[in-house]
């Protein structure tokens, strides 16, 4: 008699024990996590023109690093309609924008004591992709061929160049 | 030995016949296609719906003393109201041909409509898309592509007192034309604001030498991107060197209106200076400055005449005092002086019955709803005594809107050069010209 409840005392804690293995074991711990991962624009994909507005507001973010005032986006958008040269006007706002306090720029030293930073940064700020190979090697060339060139200049070419005005 | 001194002096004779048409005292280098009755025109769109009762027919006196014969006196209800402005010297319709009895003979008497006919020289029987190029090629586009030498935009320009759908006239979306051939365009008045001037009177001044580094680096990068503008994209495109040369003279007229020299210019006082007043005044100055060969330049002030028809009569006046200083402008511009055409015409007119609006002088205002008083208009003729008809008035009915684009084509030469899809169903107006 003992020796039947020991057996079926032994056979329900083997029940047990495998019913709580079974839960147990089979619950697995997932972590999720994303790597950083930089999300550019090739520019072969770059199709649509932006619109004036678009083009205004994106420049005035990239220049000041804040976002651009409703009036200020009111009068330029005016200046647009007013003269029908719109590259000219994009010029002149621009060149604006540039002679205005508050531009965010690298200074000349910064720029030349690590001028591949400085390309690398300058192609995702305006173009939202990195350089190729050659557009490093070349801008690199360019900027160390000319210690008068200025982070300035160079936004400006950047600001009015044609990829720019596309996305 | 003289058979062979014949042979040098008959070749060099020949030449000189043949490249003499390719000198022209003016310093251009070759003769246009056709012969040139002038080398500038000024078209001046005395636009916003005048009446001719009120113009040439002066039932209120002669509210236009400065563009027409006669001293007839302004009716005194109205009299104290009338701007007393200059009336300086020899009437302009002395110095052309004044047709009374013009036509815009089709399509809805709407501003836009009658710049549009004016400036394709087409009338528009449908309702116009505002917010679209116009179907025909513009007289600009005319007269760059086919005008010989080809000329920059800087010798075309479309002077505008408002925006609205007008900055659309400067070209066409007409196939094989366009904003290649287009005008420059410019709204003085929104452009040249105080406010504007604070984001856009201010730029950055680069040297040469650093605007032609920094035209190095925008070269790489341009040419590292495979998408370029589409004609039209960009508006009109001005060559590099236009470029420049615009961008400092919008600057230093920046400059002008903030240091307030443009407050009074002409010297009749802020409150008769109107909007009108004011596109001449900057058209006169891209006279100055660019001595175009084609302009076009508008006013629309009587437009008020909707609801104040004595304030119509008051800016009628106005703008006759602005052209004849657009005139003045013209004749006293080295290069334009006695080498330029002026041609003055309304849009269209306004309607015979008054509507039920009463202005503060108890007179009824006027609208324009393509009744047929409102297609009669008038056009004027100015310009030299060797090329236009001095002193002379066709009253007949005679001439139509759509005649001022080929009048230009063939004043400036290039009429025989419009190709058959581009021909134009106007006439010129032969009866102007010696």
């Amino acid at each position: 008699m003992l020796d039947y409840n020991m057996k079926k005392l032994l056979k329900y804690s083997l029940l047990l024990v495998s019913v709580t293995l079974l839960f147990t074991a089979c619950k697995k711990e997932y972590l999720f996590g994303v790597d950083d991962v930089d999300v550019v624009q090739n520019s072969a994909s770059k199709n649509n023109v932006k619109t004036t507005t678009e083009f205004v507001s994106i420049a005035y973010s990239d220049i000041y690093g804040s976002t651009i005032p409703q009036v200020y986006l009111t009068k330029l958008s005016l200046a647009y309609l007013a003269f029908g040269d719109k590259k000219l006007v994009e010029d002149i706002i621009i060149k604006n924008m540039l002679a205005a306090p508050g531009v965010q720029l690298p200074t000349q030293q910064a720029m030349l004591a690590d001028v591949d930073l400085f390309v690398n940064n300058t192609y995702k700020k305006f173009y939202n992709r990195t350089p190729g190979e050659f557009e490093l090697w070349k801008m690199k060339q360019l900027i160390q061929a000319d210690q008068t060139i200025t982070p300035e200049l160079i936004y400006y070419a950047f600001l009015t160049s044609d990829e720019y005005r596309y996305y | 030995m003289k058979r062979r001194n014949f042979l040098k002096t008959t070749g060099l004779a020949a030449a000189g016949v043949i490249a003499a048409p390719y000198i022209l005292p003016s310093g251009r280098l070759f003769a246009a296609s056709g012969n040139r009755k002038a080398n500038h025109v000024v078209f001046c769109l005395f636009a916003g719906g005048v009446r001719n009762f009120e113009s040439i027919q002066k039932a209120e006196g002669n509210i236009m003393p400065n563009m027409l014969v006669g001293n007839e006196s302004i009716t005194p209800d109205i009299a104290g109201a009338i701007p007393n402005l200059p009336v300086g010297g020899q009437r302009l319709q002395t110095q052309g041909t004044l047709f009374k009895e013009f036509r815009y003979a089709q399509g809805p008497t709407g501003h836009y409509n009658g710049h549009t006919t004016a400036i394709t020289g087409r009338y528009n029987d449908v309702d116009l898309n505002l917010k679209s190029n116009p179907d025909y090629p513009t007289v600009f586009e005319l007269y760059r592509k086919h005008n010989s030498p080809g000329q920059t935009a800087l010798n075309a320009w479309w002077v505008s007192n408002q925006l609205g759908p007008y900055p659309a006239l400067n070209y066409s979306k007409f196939p094989g034309y366009g904003a290649d051939y287009g005008a420059n365009y410019i709204q003085p008045t929104t452009m040249f604001d105080p406010n504007i001037g604070t984001v856009m009177g201010n730029p950055k001044q680069f040297s040469q030498a650093e605007l032609g580094k920094a035209s190095g680096y925008r070269d790489f990068l341009n040419n590292n991107f495979a998408n370029q503008y589409a004609p039209g994209d960009a508006g009109v495109v001005n060559t590099a060197e236009d470029n420049y040369n615009l961008q400092q003279f919008l600057k230093q007229t920046y400059t002008d209106v903030s240091q307030g020299v443009l407050n009074n210019p002409w010297g009749i006082g802020a409150q008769n200076m109107n909007g009108d007043c004011y596109n001449i005044l900057f058209a006169e100055k891209i006279i100055q400055q660019y001595k175009p060969e084609l302009m076009v330049v508008n006013m629309q002030g009587v437009d008020i005449a909707h609801t104040n028809f004595t304030a119509y009569c008051a800016n009628m006046r106005i703008a006759d005092y602005a052209v004849w200083h657009l005139w003045q402008t013209i004749q006293s511009t080295p290069g334009m002086a006695n080498d330029t055409i002026l041609i003055i015409a309304p849009e269209h007119g306004r309607n015979l019955q008054a509507n039920s609006i009463v202005d503060a002088y108890g007179r009824y205002a006027l609208d324009h709803t393509s009744d047929q008083k409102s297609r009669e208009i008038f056009c004027m003729v100015v310009g030299p005594p060797s090329v236009v008809n001095q002193n002379q008035v066709i009253s007949a009915v005679q001439g139509e809107s759509i005649d001022i684009v080929p009048t230009i084509a063939d004043i400036l030469g290039f009429a025989s050069e419009i190709p058959g899809e581009a021909t134009l169903p106007g006439s010129t107006l032969q009866a102007a010209f010696v």
